[in-house]
C-alpha cells in the first residue's frame, strides 16, 4: 500500500499566533505624521570627514518611493517640519525605516541613530518647540552591519527606495505587549526550553490574543491581553530554569572590512550615540566599547558627543574595555607591536578618562599568540576575553570558557572565551544556549553573554533592553544579571582557585588562510615593524647626542601601523579599497621612517650583536638584482650598535664548481632537478644528506574553502594538486665572488613564476627568490621541504620566543593544526642538526612528519576579487645547521636577514645586553626616560650586570622599582628606563 | 566608455564589496561583468540603471548597461 505523507493544511496554533502578532505590530504607532519636505544630496566619502558630491552638491527633493543612495555612497538629507500643535509637550519619535546607517541631528542636537536594526528614535526629550530642522547623514552599502539579522539581509543593496520619514507616537501598551510576545515566542518556539513549558506558552498566548478584536483594536483589549499573560504565564513558576548568565552589552566594530577605515568614524559615532541615547532612557543600562582609536575619532570629529561620553564613562555606565589601541590580529603582529597596542591604548584611556583598562577584549580575532599573557599582565591587564575559539573551531571543542591562560613564559592571565557568539540580540533562547554550552558551570561562576548587533557597530537596541527587563518573569530561564565587563570579570575570576589552566597558544581551528592572504600586507608589516624599531633606536641615540627626538612623528607612525594591524586588515579579509588604503599607508610610513633614519654616513648595525652573516647590501654598482634592487652580498662584521664599513671582497668565482644540474660549493654537494627542487644536498662539514623527498619543490593546489574564502584553507587541500608547468628548466645564471645564481621558470595559462636559487661562498644559507606575475583564482602555492631529519616537532618563532608544534597527526588536536602561524623562522631538527626556513614576511607554514611547507601565495575572491593579483617578489632562506635552532643561532640569523644595515653616524653607545634581544629603544611617553626593552628569546635563564642603575618599568611605562642587575628567565620581557 | 567603467564606476562598486569590469560596447549597449557582492545582489537592476544615469550626466551618453553576473563558486547555484 502506497504511503502518502499527510501535510496539515489547516493553520497551526503557532501560525495563527504569528499572523495575529504581525497584525498587532501594525498598532505600535498610534499616530504617524509624514514629513514631506525631505531633500537629499548624494556624495561619496573620500576621507574621514570629507565628501565628494555628485551633481554639484545640490539638494534635490526626496519623496516617498524615490530611489536614494549610490554605490559606496553617503547621503546628506535635510527636512524642515512643523510639529502638530497637539504633540507639543507630548512624547513623540522620529520614524524612518531604512537599510542605511543614519546619524540624526534635529535643531543642532545629535538625537540618535537609525539603521536596519532600529527604525525610530525618541525626539521629544531632545528638542523644544514645534519647528524641527532635520540633518541626517546616511551611509549605505551592499553588506549590512550584521548578516545575522535577517531583516538587514533582506534590504541589502546599493540603491534603496525611500520609504518616508514620520513623526510618530508610540502606543506604549501595544509596544509592551509586543515585547512580551517577542520574548515568549522566542522561548516557546526555540526548542531549547522544556516542551511542556512551550506548550503552555503557546496555549496561553493564543488565549491572550483571543481577547483582542483585530477588526477594532482597542487599548482596553491590549491591556486585558497583557494582564492575561501576566496572570497565566509570568505568574506560573512551575517551570524552573537553572544557570547564571551575565549580560554585557557590546557592539563589535570592525575598523575596516566591507567598508573603509574612513567610514568607521561615522559607524562608530552612530554606535556610540545610539548607546548614549539608550542610557538616557534606561538608567540601568551599561555598555562596553573597545578600541582607543575609536574614542580618538569621536574626540577629534564630534567633541560634543565626546563630552557626553566622558560623563557616562565617569558614571561607570559607558565602559571602555580592551586595553589595546585597536583590536589587532594576534597572530601576525610582533611582540613589540602587541605591546604598543597596549601602550597607546592604555595611555589614551588614562589621559582622557583617568582609567587603566584591566581587560583585553578581542571577541573576533583569529587565534591568539602564546606571547600575549605576559604582554597583557605587564600592561595592567588581568583578564583576557575572546570568543572565536568556542564558536568557530572546526575540529575540536575548546574545553574551557572561564579559565586561566598560561603564556609562553609562565605568566597567567584570567581568560574568558564565552561559549557563544559575540553578536546576539538578547533572546531567551540565546541565553539558554550559552548556559547549555558553558563548560565551566561548576568552577567558573557566571557565563558571559554579550548582546548587541555588531561587526559594523550598531549595538544594543531598545528591544534588547526591554526583553532583559522581562527575563526575571520567565521562570524557565537561567538567572541573568546585566553588569559591566569589569564587574563580571572581577566577580567570577578574582581569587577563583578552581579554574582550569590552559598552557599553550589559543590556536583558532579556522581562518588558517589569513597567515598568507594578501602577501604584500604581511611583507610590508614585517618590514615596517623593524624599520620603526630602528627609527626609534637611532632617534634615541641621536637624542643622547643632543638632537630632538621626533616623539609625535614616531607615535603617529606607530599608531598608523597599529590601525593596519586590525584583524580584518592585516589578515587580508577585506574589500579592495581597504587593501589600497593599507598599501598607501605603508608607503607613506616607509617614506617618513626613511626620512627619520636618514641615509648618510657609515653603516650602522642596529642589532645588539655582531653581524656575522652574509648580508645583501643595496648598491647601484652591485652585481646582483634582488627584490628588484641592485646590490652585492658581503659579510659586514660590524659589532652590535656600532658603525662600520662594508668591505666588498673581490673573490674569484672559482669557489663553486657547476656541472649541469650539479654544484659543489664550500659547504655542499648539490644536485638539482630541472624544476629547481633539490634532489640531494650533502653537507660537507657535517657529512650528511639533508634531503628526503621533495625539497624546495613548488606545489600548487586548488584552494576553494567556500564562503570564507580569504580566511580559510581546507584540511584536504593537498588532495587537489594542480600543475604549474615548468617552462624553462633550471639553469646556471651567473656567479660572482660571493654568490651563484640559478633560475627556473614556471607558467600556467595566466601566471608566470620565476624561481631564483642563490648559493653562497661564505654562507650555509641557500636563498630562494620568487618573482611572480600572479593571475590565478582559487590556488594556493607552497614550497615544500622534505628533510632528512627524524623530528616530530616543528619549532616556530613567535617573535618573543619559540613554540613547538607536533608534526604527527595522532589526535584531532594535531590534525587540526595542519597550517600554523610562525614569524621569522621555523625549524625541524634532530639531535645532530636540522633545517631552518628563515623568511622575510611569510607567516603560514604546514608541517607533517619531516616535511615543512611554506605557504607562498593564495588567490582568493571574497571579500576581494582582486586579492593578491599582480606582481610579487619575495625571498627566504633555507638554512641547514648543526645542533638545534638555539645552538645554531637561527633567531639571530633571522634578525640579520630581516633587519638591514642602516646608514647613520651614531656616536652614542649602549651596552649590548647580550644574550637578550634588544627589542626596542625609545623615549618614554612622559619624556623622562630612554626606554630599553629586552626580550629573552631562547628559553634561557641568567643575569646581566647593568653599567648604571636603571628604573624597572612595565610595558605601559609605569615605574616598578630600581635595579643595577637583570635576572632574566625564559622568554621574559624586561623594560628598563634610563633617566635622560 | 571602458575607461569610464573601469576608472570611475569600478572604485565605487568596489567600495561596496562589488566588482565591475567592462566587457564590450556595441552601439549604445555596454556589457559589464559583475563579481563580488554585485554578482549576488537582489536589486542589481537599480545599480545598473544608476550607471546609465551617471554615464548620461557625466558623459552625455545614453547607454543601456547589460550585466553579466559571475557568482563566486560557492554561491553559484
Amino acid at each position: 500500500m502506497a504511503h502518502i505523507k499527510v501535510t496539515r493544511r489547516s493553520m497551526r496554533p503557532e501560525e495563527w499566533i504569528s499572523l495575529r502578532f504581525g497584525w498587532l505590530k501594525r498598532y505600535i504607532y498610534s499616530e504617524k505624521h509624514e514629513i514631506s519636505s525631505f531633500k537629499i544630496k548624494d556624495a561619496r566619502q573620500i576621507s574621514e570627514m570629507n565628501f565628494e558630491f555628485y551633481d554639484g552638491g545640490e539638494f534635490r527633493p526626496l519623496n516617498k518611493g524615490d530611489m536614494y543612495f549610490t554605490p559606496d555612497g553617503t547621503a546628506f538629507i535635510e527636512a524642515d517640519y512643523e510639529l502638530p500643535e497637539h504633540l507639543e509637550g507630548k512624547k513623540y519619535c522620529f520614524l524612518l525605516k531604512t537599510a542605511a546607517e543614519m546619524i540624526v541631528k534635529v535643531n543642532g542636537v545629535y538625537v540618535g541613530g537609525i539603521d536596519p536594526n532600529r527604525e525610530r528614535l525618541d525626539l521629544s526629550p531632545y528638542v523644544e518647540g514645534r519647528n524641527l530642522h532635520f540633518e541626517i547623514m546616511g551611509y549605505n552599502r551592499s553588506k549590512p552591519d550584521d548578516e545575522r539579522n535577517p531583516e538587514s539581509l533582506s534590504v541589502r543593496g546599493c540603491r534603496q527606495i525611500f520609504e518616508g520619514g514620520y513623526i510618530a507616537v508610540v502606543n506604549e501598551a501595544v509596544q509592551s505587549l509586543v515585547y512580551d510576545l517577542e520574548m515568549l515566542l522566542d522561548a516557546a518556539l526555540s526548542e531549547v526550553f522544556n516542551e511542556d513549558f512551550s506548550a503552555l506558552v503557546i496555549r496561553e498566548i493564543d488565549s491572550a490574543l483571543n481577547l483582542i478584536d483585530f477588526d477594532d483594536v482597542r487599548d482596553d483589549d491590549i491591556r486585558a491581553a497583557s494582564e492575561y499573560i501576566d496572570k497565566n504565564i509570568f505568574s506560573n513558576k512551575d517551570y524552573k530554569g537553572s544557570g547564571r548568565v551575565a549580560l554585557i552589552a557590546h557592539s563589535h566594530l570592525d575598523i575596516a572590512y566591507y567598508w573603509r577605515r574612513i567610514h568607521a568614524v561615522q559607524k562608530n559615532l552612530r554606535t556610540v550615540l545610539i548607546q548614549l541615547r539608550l542610557m538616557d532612557k534606561y538608567p540601568d543600562f551599561r555598555y562596553a566599547h573597545t578600541q582607543a582609536y575609536t574614542y580618538e575619532t569621536v574626540e577629534k570629529y564630534y567633541p560634543e558627543i565626546f563630552e557626553e561620553l566622558k560623563k557616562k564613562i565617569a558614571e561607570g555606565r559607558f565602559e571602555p574595555v580592551g586595553a589595546m589601541y585597536v583590536e589587532p590580529d594576534c597572530n601576525i603582529p610582533s611582540c613589540e607591536s602587541l605591546i604598543r597596542q597596549c601602550l597607546y591604548g592604555q595611555s589614551y584611556f588614562r589621559e582622557k578618562f583617568g582609567i587603566t583598562v584591566n581587560n583585553c577584549w578581542l571577541p573576533d580575532v583569529f587565534g591568539n599568540s602564546w606571547i600575549l599573557p605576559q604582554i597583557l599582565r605587564k600592561s595592567g591587564v588581568d583578564y583576557f576575553v575572546s570568543n572565536k575559539m568556542s564558536t568557530w573551531n572546526d575540529t575540536n571543542r575548546f574545553p574551557h570558557n572561564n579559565f586561566i591562560w598560561r603564556g609562553i613564559d609562565g605568566t597567567d592571565v584570567y581568560a574568558c572565551v564565552p561559549p557563544t557568539h559575540f553578536i546576539s540580540w538578547n533572546m531567551p533562547s540565546q541565553i539558554q544556549e550559552n548556559w547549555d554550552a558553558y563548560q565551566d558551570k561548576n568552577e567558573g561562576g557566571q557565563t558571559m553573554q554579550m548582546f548587541g548587533y555588531g561587526d559594523g557597530g550598531s549595538g544594543a537596541t531598545e528591544e534588547m533592553i526591554e526583553l532583559m527587563h522581562r527575563f526575571e518573569k520567565l521562570s524557565v530561564m537561567p538567572e541573568t544579571e546585566h553588569i559591566t565587563a569589569k564587574e563580571f570579570l572581577s566577580k567570577n575570576f578574582d581569587g577563583n582557585e578552581a579554574l582550569s589552566v590552559w598552557d599553550g597558544e589559543l590556536y583558532l581551528e579556522m581562518h588558517r588562510g589569513t597567515f598568507t592572504t594578501k602577501s604584500k600586507l604581511k611583507e610590508y608589516n614585517r618590514k615596517l615593524e623593524f624599520m620603526l624599531r630602528d627609527a626609534e633606536l637611532i632617534s634615541t641615540m641621536r637624542m643622547i647626542e643632543g638632537e630632538d627626538y621626533p616623539a609625535e612623528k614616531l607615535r603617529n607612525i606607530y599608531k598608523k601601523l597599529m590601525i593596519n594591524q586590525f584583524h580584518d586588515i592585516l589578515p587580508g579579509s577585506h574589500i579592495t579599497p581597504v587593501y589600497r588604503d593599507a598599501m598607501a599607508d605603508y608607503e607613506e610610513m616607509e617614506k617618513e621612517l626613511s626620512e627619520i633614519i636618514g641615509n648618510s654616513g657609515e653603516y650602522y648595525n642596529t642589532l645588539n650583536f655582531t653581524r656575522s652573516n652574509l648580508t645583501f647590501i643595496p648598491d647601484e654598482n652591485g652585481d646582483i638584482v634582488r627584490n628588484g634592487e641592485k646590490g652585492f652580498f658581503a659579510v659586514p662584521d660590524i659589532e652590535g650598535l656600532s658603525n662600520g664599513e662594508i668591505i666588498r671582497e673581490e673573490a674569484e668565482p672559482d669557489w663553486i664548481m657547476i656541472d649541469g644540474l650539479k654544484a659543489e660549493t664550500p659547504f655542499y654537494s648539490i644536485e638539482f632537478a630541472p624544476d629547481g627542487s633539490i634532489i640531494s644536498l650533502k653537507d660537507k662539514e657535517l657529512c650528511r644528506e639533508w634531503v628526503k623527498g621533495d625539497f624546495n619543490k613548488l606545489k600548487m593546489y586548488h584552494d576553494t574553502p567556500g564562503n570564507y574564502d580569504a580566511w580559510d584553507i581546507l584540511p584536504d587541500y593537498k588532495d587537489r594538486p594542480c600543475e604549474m608547468k615548468l617552462e624553462k628548466e633550471l639553469e646556471f645564471v651567473s656567479v660572482g665572488g660571493e654568490c651563484a645564481e640559478f633560475a627556473a621558470c614556471f607558467a600556467t595559462e595566466k601566471s608566470k613564476w620565476k624561481m631564483i636559487i642563490r648559493l653562497f661562498r661564505r654562507s650555509k644559507g641557500i636563498e630562494i627568490e620568487h618573482v611572480v606575475d600572479w593571475n590565478e583564482k582559487h590556488k594556493l602555492v607552497k614550497a615544500e621541504y622534505g628533510c632528512n631529519v627524524l623530528s616530530r616537532e616543528l619549532v616556530c618563532d613567535t617573535s618573543a620566543g619559540k613554540i613547538t608544534r607536533e608534526t604527527h597527526r595522532n589526535t584531532s588536536w594535531q590534525q587540526a593544526r595542519f597550517e600554523v602561524c610562525h614569524h621569522k623562522w621555523c625549524d625541524m631538527a634532530e639531535q645532530g642538526g636540522g633545517v631552518a626556513l628563515i623568511n622575510s614576511g611569510k607567516y603560514g607554514v604546514s608541517a607533517e612528519g619531516s616535511v615543512m611547507a611554506l605557504s607562498l601565495l593564495r588567490s582568493t575572491i571574497r571579500p576581494d576579487p582582486t586579492s593578491d593579483m599582480g606582481e610579487h617578489d619575495f625571498c627566504y632562506m633555507i638554512y641547514p645547521h648543526a645542533g638545534d635552532a638555539v645552538a645554531a643561532k637561527i633567531n639571530e640569523k633571522a634578525f640579520e636577514y630581516n633587519i638591514p644595515l642602516r646608514k647613520a653616524d651614531i656616536e652614542a653607545a649602549l651596552p649590548d645586553f647580550s644574550p637578550l634581544w634588544l627589542q626596542a629603544v625609545k623615549l618614554s611617553e612622559n619624556g623622562r626616560y630612554a626606554v630599553i626593552r629586552l626580550c629573552e628569546q631562547n628559553g634561557e635563564r641568567g643575569e646581566i650586570e647593568l653599567p648604571v642603575e636603571a628604573t624597572v618599568l612595565n610595558l605601559i611605562e609605569d615605574e616598578i622599582g630600581m635595579t643595577d642587575k637583570i635576572s632574566y628567565s625564559p622568554y621574559e620581557i624586561i623594560t628598563l628606563g634610563v633617566e635622560i | 566608455m571602458e575607461e569610464y567603467i573601469n576608472g570611475y564606476i569600478r572604485p565605487r562598486l568596489q567600495g561596496d564589496g562589488g566588482e565591475i569590469t567592462f566587457v564590450k560596447q556595441e552601439g549604445d549597449e555596454v556589457t559589464v561583468l559583475l563579481q563580488g557582492e554585485c554578482s549576488k545582489c537582489l536589486i542589481l537592476d537599480r545599480c545598473l540603471s544608476w550607471i546609465e544615469q551617471r554615464a548620461e550626466a557625466d558623459r552625455g551618453e545614453k547607454i543601456k548597461v547589460i550585466g553579466i553576473r559571475k557568482k563566486p563558486y560557492f554561491q553559484d547555484v
